[in-house]
């Protein structure tokens, strides 16, 4: 496995007069959690589509594992990386192990795989999203933040080097945000490169390793929680006062809202 | 894991359904051959049928038929038999694949547009080289249609009843050229307009079933396998992408395919209604929503359907013939009336 899993090179992302990501440079390796943060409209979930190859950046490059997102084939692509998105739609009428059972979809022409492996995948997946529970229920009539556990269960069951989660826990109560953000702190350490965009910024400060923070299209810091979340770059950046305290029980920083 | 390969499997809740439904497909398909061959003007026993059928394949178990059985059963009923299997067996499987692409079960192939874009093709085929021109003109009209209704789903995609409802505006414009092309051609080799927009399986030949049938062959064997991707694409096209499917490969595909399919089916018997509509719709609540049970569920009982349509056609009323199409749609339209109706509630 190379050194860097995800390498974006200037990466620019144009819509007419618009640009909603500008001159971007982004690597990850296996083995550790990124959180992108970011006000809205920032271009974390654009950033997120150019490096999943979703779309095509108007200037730069992203190469996943050593293949360019933008001459791969769909098939290589899905091997390399998994993404779970805001977008599914809610209607699915399948039930929820149906709806993981095709995240192991890149597989059924990899002649080293086997329908126990897929089985197996299946099971530890929806195991690790608290999921199994719901698997002869029919997608459609889940919450919101079951829907997305399953969807997420399905990212997980396809496997892949580089997992892309945009915004897993909105939707999730603090239990269930909890458990998913371990889950896949404990994917990274299995060698995945994870690069989840956050709006929750504790979140992001308890469980990632490397935070970006983005504002209009650009990324203004890169480090570790201590280094990214201050208070002046986060109440300049987010236009809103902040305080950063230490976590009375972690370590790690806390970020509070302040009036002023 | 012991139990993780049965996850899946023991959560499908349609599994006891789908296992008397194979079985009673196949006994309806079995009646419905037999009602065909042997009812009719000239009524030919059950017996007789079978000794023309044995004398074809060259058994000589049952008593030599009479000239007239042979001249009825094989000449006249067996193509027409065959060709409504064939039709009904598109249609049905078109509408599950259509349905399934553009996740929406009010899509119906002559609903949007497809069917009637067709018939203009195979008038104008019709003019020129017979059945086997209107077949070849219902074709190619047929794929350019799917591809307008590809148009019109990508701009309507935010609201999918918009698809269907300009469908069938689309339709009804498509129709009325039919009609002007059909009042304009020479009536002695253009069949008239009620043929190209009611459907009728009379005077169905070999020779039509031949044609359609090497279309139809190549199209559903591209259809049926397409189960799968139809799918994952359940999940949307964002996350059908993520899983490694080339989106706009497989719908240009299948629209091709589903084009060229009923394009074929209209060229040879006219635009039959309803049937891509009704089929998939009462098959999925047996099946559930997996295509690859789905879709042969489609085939099999689209193949019922317009066979038992075309036997109330033939029958009703003789010797008169009523449009088999007529029958489908007096089924089909009230269906699509309450589907329409609890869409717009949801």
């Amino acid at each position: 496995m190379p050194e860097t899993a995800v390498l974006a090179e200037s990466l620019t992302y144009r819509i007419g007069d618009a640009v909603l990501v500008s001159n971007v440079h982004f690597d990850a390796g296996p083995g550790a959690l990124i959180a992108v943060i970011g006000p809205n409209g920032a271009g974390k979930s654009t950033l997120l589509d150019l490096l999943a190859g979703n779309l095509r950046p108007s200037e730069g490059r992203v190469l996943l594992n050593g293949i360019d997102t933008g001459t791969a084939l769909p098939g290589d692509l899905a091997l390399a990386r998994s993404m779970l998105t805001q977008r599914s739609p809610v209607e699915i009428p399948f039930t929820a192990a149906q709806v993981v059972a095709m995240g192991r979809f890149p597989y059924r022409r990899d002649d080293t795989n086997t329908s126990e492996r897929d089985a197996a995948a299946v099971a530890e997946a929806m195991e690790r999203t608290d999921t199994t529970q719901f698997a002869a229920r029919i997608y459609a009539t889940l919450s919101g933040g079951e829907r997305t556990r399953v969807s997420l269960a399905r990212v997980f069951a396809q496997d892949t080097p580089i997992v892309l989660l945009d915004e897993p826990t909105t939707a999730l109560d603090v239990a269930h945000e909890e458990r998913i953000m371990r889950e896949s702190v404990q994917l990274s350490r299995r060698q995945r490169a994870v690069i989840v965009v956050l709006h929750d910024l504790n979140a992001a400060a308890v469980h990632a390793d490397q935070i970006v923070l983005m504002s209009q299209g650009a990324v203004v810091a890169r480090g570790r929680p201590r280094e990214v979340l201050q208070e002046t770059i986060l109440s300049d950046v987010y236009a809103q006062k902040m305080v950063v305290v230490d976590h009375p029980f972690r370590d790690c920083p806390l970020v509070l809202t302040a009036d002023g | 894991m012991t139990d993780s390969s049965e996850l899946v499997a023991s959560a499908d809740p349609y599994a006891s359904r789908r296992r008397w439904f194979i079985p009673a497909v196949a006994l309806g398909l079995l009646a419905a051959a037999w009602a065909a061959l042997s009812l009719g003007a000239v009524a030919v026993p059950a017996g007789e049928v079978l000794g023309v059928l044995a004398a074809k394949v060259g058994v000589d178990a049952f008593e030599d038929p009479s000239q007239q059985a042979e001249a009825v059963v094989w000449g006249i009923r067996m193509p027409r038999l065959l060709l409504a299997f064939a039709v009904g067996a598109t249609l049905g499987l078109v509408g599950g694949v259509l349905q399934g692409l553009l996740r929406n079960n009010l899509a119906d192939p002559h609903l949007l547009g497809i069917g009637p874009g067709a018939a203009i093709g195979a008038a104008i085929g019709s003019a020129a080289g017979g059945v086997q021109g209107a077949i070849a003109g219902g074709v190619a009209a047929g794929v350019i249609t799917a591809f307008a209704v590809r148009l019109l789903s990508k701009r309507a995609s935010i609201d999918p009843t918009m698809i269907i409802l300009s469908g069938v505006a689309l339709a009804a414009v498509l129709s009325a050229w039919v009609g002007f092309i059909v009042f304009a051609a020479d009536r002695s080799t253009v069949p008239p307009i009620e043929f190209w927009l009611l459907g009728s399986l009379t005077g169905s030949t070999w020779r039509a079933l031949g044609t359609a049938f090497a279309f139809l062959f190549i199209t559903s064997i591209i259809m049926l396998s397409s189960a799968h991707l139809l799918d994952v694409m359940g999940l949307g096209e964002a996350d059908a992408r993520h899983l490694g499917i080339d989106v706009d490969l497989v719908l240009t595909v299948l629209l091709i395919a589903a084009g060229a399919a009923v394009g074929a089916t209209v060229g040879a018997v006219g635009v039959i209604a309803f049937v891509g509509l009704l089929v998939p719709f009462v098959v999925r609540r047996v099946t559930g929503p997996s295509h690859r049970s789905l879709l042969f569920g489609a085939l099999a009982s689209g193949a019922l359907f317009v066979a038992a349509a075309d036997l109330v056609a033939r029958l009703l009323i003789q010797p008169v013939e009523i449009p088999v199409g007529l029958v489908t749609a007096a089924v089909g339209g009230p269906v699509f009336l309450w589907l329409l109706t609890r869409r717009r509630d949801a």
